[in-house]
């Protein structure tokens, strides 16, 4: 089941998620054929419970996809629209046609990424959430920054909606994109590595070198590690994630993520500097991502205090309590 | 390249270990100070050994019929990271349990099986490692410690240093030369069992920036060993050390080393309280470690599979052993505030772990090292 979705999903994105796709739905032409993939694709509905009508997988099942859609960098908000669809899904709610972005409150704006295109926001608001349609929203360009576009509607605009915790559920699908944007960020370094000639060798070849590609590949593999305990169900949120699970994943890919991109572009040399060369896309998709949701001091915070008012005793047993590989059930 | 870790979890049988260890080690352990706890796996002491193997925790892989448990690696996990977690002096036992019954049972005959590990699960065999020379760090090929055949036994001349226990040990396994010159590098090296008692060892112990005398250095004049003191086949002795190294990398001792201070450190916030940037550090630690747990179980995992995941493995314990030392830098980082009243017991246990902190990185083969293996495995080298 598990390689299926991952196969169809790879075969998906390098079909239609090509640079050229990616870079055009990014300078503003139509997502539309992309889309029309992923709605075919039946990913949307992956994590819709069976009895709403969805596939009823899990967030393990469906981690998988966002990393490959992280890879590929893709501009749509796949991992947030299946969220959304699971929320509104399961609450009885009906699902609009088309992709849904989870916004940040910003005041009493949405703060969105700068380059992803939806239909939909939805909104924390007053321990609910508002389903807000992106075409009627007003952008505020003074405080928009290519980290985070910020979007206002008029007074009582959009539908009113029961929410799960969305931060929670947002920082999942961005540690999953990031996930997947590091490995891709890891492969295209190992073969520039080994194209690029200098002093008549490949710059591989030089033990500097060598060495920071191993501290990144040390992060690439930390971070699917991250990705994988976050994506364990045994939390009762959207998706049953774990907010436990997701601070110490935000964080930690957060982490990684600074370091991957700084050794990506210091072993690209100034040819990752251009604008032709992808890498700017991934990293770019980094630094946006480490940003939403909460960042490492945010969730760093968080899980502090949450150890500290836990009374499980030392860290080992908070961590095997509630951080371990498997649900607690299924390792008692 | 290397592919993604799955997740991998310890089977509930072995889970089902975990209360009746920290139940025994509530009661062992908890009396000792925590800056003596620190020392993890360093710490000496035969009679705790002695206890764990009444209990029949020492050898818990080796077969039953040599006096084992006859469990798997899963097992061992769990008792080896409750053992460190609660900071008990495991060293006396460490190296045999860890890594020379297992050596043994792999490659010995089964008259050496018969001898060494029973008496290894009784703690009556402590041995030590004879990798490193005077000479001989890093590049572990260039050892020039010799044996030579004399009559049915080999003669011994050499030195090795670094010797972790060798003062305390019984038998050390000794990485030598058996055949060829050092410039023969890996072909001509085998592994050797010292009876550390022969006539012609001296052992002088080191004493390290702690103050502790944890390793020696032991010099060879002409001792003399019977024939069967070699270990698996002459000339095999860098696969065989290699064998051993990749088991060495990836456990529990790669990232709980300083888990004393951060225990100590935790707790103590627990009493009076944290503000957001000791929560925010602490917190951070945390991900850390479940993240790098999870790495942990998992080439463990791979282990119990039959595979040999020598590249992942070095991966865990280059980013474990980081882990490692950022615990006393960051804890440094928090207490370093004017006026602040900290217990004695808390500055102790993080003045000895910031000093040790730069070996983690060092024993069983160093950071540059280790990247270099990773190089290789990512196709760069
Ligand atoms: C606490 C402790 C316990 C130990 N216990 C034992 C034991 O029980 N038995 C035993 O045999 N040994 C033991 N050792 C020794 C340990 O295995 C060695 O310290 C280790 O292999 C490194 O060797 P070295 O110290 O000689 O450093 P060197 O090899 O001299 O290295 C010095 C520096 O040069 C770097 N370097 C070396 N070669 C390269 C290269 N090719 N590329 C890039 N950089 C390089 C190293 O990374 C390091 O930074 C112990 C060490 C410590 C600290």
């Amino acid at each position: 089941m598990d390689s299926l979705l991952v196969r169809s999903a790879q075969e998906l994105f390098s079909r239609h998620a090509s640079s050229e796709a990616v870079r055009a739905i990014r300078a503003g032409g139509s997502p539309g054929s992309l889309w029309g993939e992923l709605e075919n694709s039946g990913f949307l509905d992956a994590l819709v419970p069976e009895e709403a009508g969805g596939i009823g997988l899990g967030p393990a099942e469906a981690l998988p996809v966002l990393i490959a859609a992280g890879r590929f960098a893709v501009p749509l908000p796949l991992g947030e629209t299946m969220l959304a669809r699971a929320v509104l899904g399961g609450a009885g709610e009906a699902v609009p046609q088309g992709a849904i972005l989870l916004g940040e409150a910003y005041g009493d704006a949405a703060r969105v990424p700068a380059f992803a295109r939806a239909d939909w926001v939805l909104l924390p608001r007053d321990e609910a959430a508002l389903l807000l349609p992106a075409g009627a929203a007003v952008e505020d360009e003074a405080a928009g920054s290519p980290l985070g576009r910020v979007l206002r509607w008029p007074e009582g605009a959009g539908r009113r909606v029961p929410a799960g915790d969305l931060l929670v559920a947002g920082a999942w699908a961005e540690i999953a994109v990031m996930a997947g944007a590091m490995e891709r960020i890891l492969e295209d370094t190992v073969r520039h590595a080994q194209d690029r000639q200098q002093f008549g060798r490949p710059v591989a070849s030089f033990q500097a070198v060598q060495q920071q590609i191993s501290v990144m590949t040390e992060d690439v593999f930390a971070s699917r590690m991250a990705a994988q305990l976050a994506s364990v169900a045994d939390g009762d949120g959207v998706a049953r994630l774990n907010p436990v699970r997701i601070a110490a994943a935000k964080l930690r890919v957060g982490e990684a993520a600074v370091r991957v991109a700084a050794i990506g572009h210091a072993v690209h040399g100034a040819m990752g500097i251009t604008e032709e060369v992808d890498l700017h896309l991934l990293t770019g998709h980094l630094q946006a991502g480490r940003m939403r949701f909460g960042g490492e001091a945010h969730w760093g915070a968080w899980l502090g205090r949450r150890f500290l008012a836990d009374n499980t005793g030392e860290t080992l047993a908070f961590v095997r309590a509630q951080l371990g590989p498997a649900a607690p059930e299924a390792s008692a | 390249m290397i592919g993604a870790l799955p997740l991998a979890a310890i089977p509930p049988e072995d889970e089902a270990l975990r209360p009746e260890i920290r139940a025994f080690l509530q009661e062992a352990v908890g009396e000792i100070p925590p800056e003596r706890r620190a020392r993890s796996w360093m710490g000496f002491d035969p009679g705790f050994s002695r206890k764990l193997a009444g209990r029949g925790w020492l050898g818990l892989t080796f077969p039953k019929e040599y006096g084992g448990a006859g469990r798997g690696a899963f097992a061992r996990y769990v008792l080896v990271e409750e053992l460190l977690a609660a900071g008990a002096p495991v060293s006396a036992h460490w190296i045999a349990d860890r890594q020379s019954g297992p050596l043994i049972q792999r490659f010995g005959t089964e008259e050496q099986r018969r001898f060494y590990l029973p008496r290894i699960c009784r703690a009556e065999a402590f041995f030590c490692i004879g990798m490193s020379e005077p000479n001989t760090g890093s590049d572990l090929a260039s050892v020039t410690t010799r044996a030579v055949r004399e009559g049915d036994g080999w003669r011994l001349n050499g030195a090795k240093i670094w010797t972790t226990n060798a003062q305390h040990s019984h038998y050390m396994i000794a990485l030598v030369r058996t055949s060829g010159a050092p410039g023969d590098r890996h072909k001509g090296l085998s592994q050797i069992i010292v009876d550390l008692h022969a006539p012609g060892v001296r052992i002088s112990p080191i004493r390290d920036l702690a103050g502790d005398a944890h390793f020696s250095e032991v010099v060879f004049e002409d001792v003399l060993l019977p024939g069967d003191a070699l270990i698996g086949e002459e000339g095999s002795g860098w696969m065989q050390v290699n064998a051993e190294l990749a088991f060495e990398r990836s456990g529990p001792e790669r990232v709980l080393s300083s888990a004393v201070l951060l225990d100590e450190w935790a707790n103590w916030l627990r009493e009076v309280g944290a503000g957001e940037a000791a929560e925010a550090l602490l917190g951070r630690l945390i991900a850390h470690l479940a993240v790098l747990r999870a790495m942990s179980i998992a080439v463990t995992g791979r282990l119990v599979e039959g595979e040999s995941p020598i590249v992942e493995a070095a991966l865990v314990k280059d980013l474990g052993t980081e882990f490692e030392q950022m615990i006393p830098t960051v804890i440094a980082e928090t207490l370093a505030r004017p006026g602040l009243v900290a217990p004695g017991s808390l500055m102790r246990t993080l003045a000895y772990t910031a000093a040790i902190a730069p070996s983690f990185s060092l024993r069983g083969g160093t950071r540059e090292i280790l990247r270099g293996m990773i190089a290789r495995g990512m196709g760069l080298r």
